[in-house]
């Protein structure tokens, strides 16, 4: 394989849902082309319900496509797979197991023909990642937030998947929490060279995060701009990155192609 | 490397000596457990003392309220004797206590042995559902003591029909709640056991079974609140054994504090057994209730 061939591809592809009730059907998203390389940051942003999350899952596979296609590394999207892992806005920790076994959870049902010993040491190693050394046996309700997605991060990372799919995943965690949440999501993705997909409301977080940002119309869901970031990186840490002109710039720029679709929204239906 | 800079967001390490600091068995740390226990204790003697007291000064017709002193008496004596052997009708609260007790468990082990496959069955798959739902809402909304006579007529004055009247009771709360457990199975939980790969039987074992359990519990308790009635009614009814046809005769014979004391053994008996499934319940699903410790 060719080092820079994409490594997910969109083609044309369409999401809807069928809503019995009114005997119709909604367009989530409508014949989007994107393609995705190896490695590369992609953060989505655009109002609510214009199909972020419809996309993230059709790239998981958790929600079927009507039509056109998703393919990684080439082969079709039909389900689930181990080379895509995702972190949740509501973090999704089964509330009976521990942070560990919460973490282990990828391997237990998926046989990638690792001995025991292997989960052992990943386990460890992603935990350590996350910086969540010692909590092994706490349950999730007695950790905080920031705490939570940090183990849906290790879970997520547990089985080195080529592709990180995160759908808001810091939404609900305070303001400080997120940042030094932004700078490890921004460290683990560098060490890790994996590809990611991230769902962010926040344009900070976009553009601190992002290889390129996309932005996203409502209703139905189309592609509306692609901007690219070229800062340094590590940003996150950085106050030069924050602090110069074209970052304002490129907050600007996004916050009004955003800005244009929400008042849509409030318009419409 | 991340370790120290987080130090700061209010992060402990579990081995971290200062995390875990001993109280001790201060005065405070003592009353704050027994007082509970003394509160409800002292509570009770007061009102059983007045109860003395009013039937003693207010002159009232022992065969309306007997006095408390009496209740106790009676069941001790009730809970200590047993019926000699071959005694038809017996006099002993506890050979009583012990048939209606059996009754319960067993009804109550049926009506789970019932209750939570079908719950279970009704919540995964939905033409079970759609077939078995309007029957299951047709018994569980009939009052089930309207079925009494019915089952009299079928199995005559028998255990038989006093465990069908329990389980009958008992059933419908255990089964609603196993399905309502696996319908409200959070969604994203079951997102996230499908993105990292779990199949359907997986899908179950792993995450509806777990989610429901509490659900199952709490069904439970429910069916023994449902199942004590039954027992009751199945034996105010018809037979000859039992607390019910005790309390019925006792009643009849003009032995109140018999019917007083066999009355306060049944709601020693129901709290006990609520009690024990709210631990149970707390004891599997402790995160449900991290709100109220
Ligand atoms: N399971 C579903 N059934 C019906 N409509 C849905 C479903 N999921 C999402 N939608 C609709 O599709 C649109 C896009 O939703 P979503 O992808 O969640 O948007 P976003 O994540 O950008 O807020 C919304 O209008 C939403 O109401
Ligand atoms: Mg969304």
């Amino acid at each position: 394989m060719i080092k820079n061939d994409p490594i997910i591809v969109a083609n044309d592809l369409t999401i809807a849902y069928e809503l019995h009730r009114e005997r119709k059907k909604l367009v989530a998203l409508q014949n989007i082309n994107l393609e995705v390389d190896p490695g590369e940051f992609v953060v989505l942003v655009g109002p609510s319900g214009c199909g972020k999350t419809s996309f993230i899952n059709a790239i998981s596979g958790l929600v079927p496509k009507a039509s056109g296609s998703v393919t990684v590394r080439g082969s079709e999207v039909t389900g689930p797979g181990p080379d895509r892992a995702m972190v949740f806005q509501d973090y999704a920790l089964l509330p009976w197991r521990t942070v560990e076994s919460n973490v282990r959870m990828p391997f237990e049902f998926q046989d990638l023909g690792i001995s025991e010993a292997e989960k052992n040491k990943r386990v460890k190693e992603c935990l350590e990642l996350v910086d969540l050394t010692g909590f092994e046996k706490s349950f999730p309700y007695e950790l905080s937030g920031g705490m939570k997605q940090r183990v849906g991060i290790a879970r997520a990372l547990i089985t080195s998947p080529d592709i990180l799919l995160a759908d808001e995943p810091f939404a609900a965690i305070d303001a400080m929490t997120r940042e030094a949440m932004q700078a490890e999501m921004e460290r683990i993705v560098m060490e890790t060279g994996q590809t990611c997909v991230f769902i962010t409301h926040s344009i900070d977080e976009a553009i601190l995060l992002g290889d390129r940002v996309i932005v996203i119309s409502y209703r139905p869901g189309k592609i509306k701009e692609v901007v690219n970031v070229n800062f340094p990186r590590p940003r996150m840490n950085n106050s030069d990155v924050k602090t110069s002109k074209e970052y304002a710039e490129l907050r600007d720029h996004i916050w009004n192609l955003v800005k244009d679709e929400a008042s849509q929204t409030n318009r419409g239906e | 490397m991340a370790a120290t800079k987080n130090k700061s967001l209010q992060q402990f390490d579990t081995d971290d000596p200062n995390r875990i600091q001993d109280i001790g068995w201060t005065f405070k740390e003592v009353w704050r457990r027994a007082r509970g226990t003394v509160v409800v204790s002292i509570n009770l003697i007061t009102f059983f003392i007045l109860w003395e007291l009013v039937v003693i000064y207010a002159d009232i017709n022992p065969l309306f309220l007997p006095k408390a002193s009496e209740m106790f008496a009676e069941l001790w004596v009730g809970l200590t004797t047993r019926a000699p052997e071959g005694a038809v009708f017996s006099g002993s609260i506890l050979d009583h206590f012990l048939h209606s007790f059996n009754n319960l468990m067993f009804g109550l082990a049926l009506a789970c042995l019932i209750g939570i496959p079908g719950g279970l069955l009704m919540g995964g798959n939905k033409y079970i559902e759609a077939i078995l739902s309007p029957y299951v809402w047709a018994l569980a909304s009939l009052p089930r003591i309207a079925l009494v006579p019915l089952f009299i007529l079928f199995l005559g004055f028998t255990t038989k029909m006093q465990v069908t009247i329990i389980v009958i009771s008992a059933v419908f709360p255990i089964m609603i709640n196993s399905w309502a457990g696996v319908k409200t199975t959070e969604k994203s939980l079951l997102a996230a056991a499908r993105v990292f790969g779990a199949n359907r039987v997986q899908l179950y074992v792993k995450v509806v079974l777990p989610y429901t359990l509490p659900f199952i519990i709490s069904g439970i308790q429910q069916g023994i609140g449902r199942g004590l009635i039954g027992v009751v009614i199945a034996e105010l009814f018809g037979g000859s054994s039992g607390l019910g046809y005790l309390i019925q005769r006792s009643a009849d014979t003009f032995n109140t504090a018999m019917t007083f004391a066999v009355l306060l053994l049944l709601i020693v008996m129901s709290l006990s057994l609520i009690n024990f499934t709210r631990w149970l319940e707390a004891y599997v699903a402790p995160w449900r209730n991290v709100n109220h410790i």
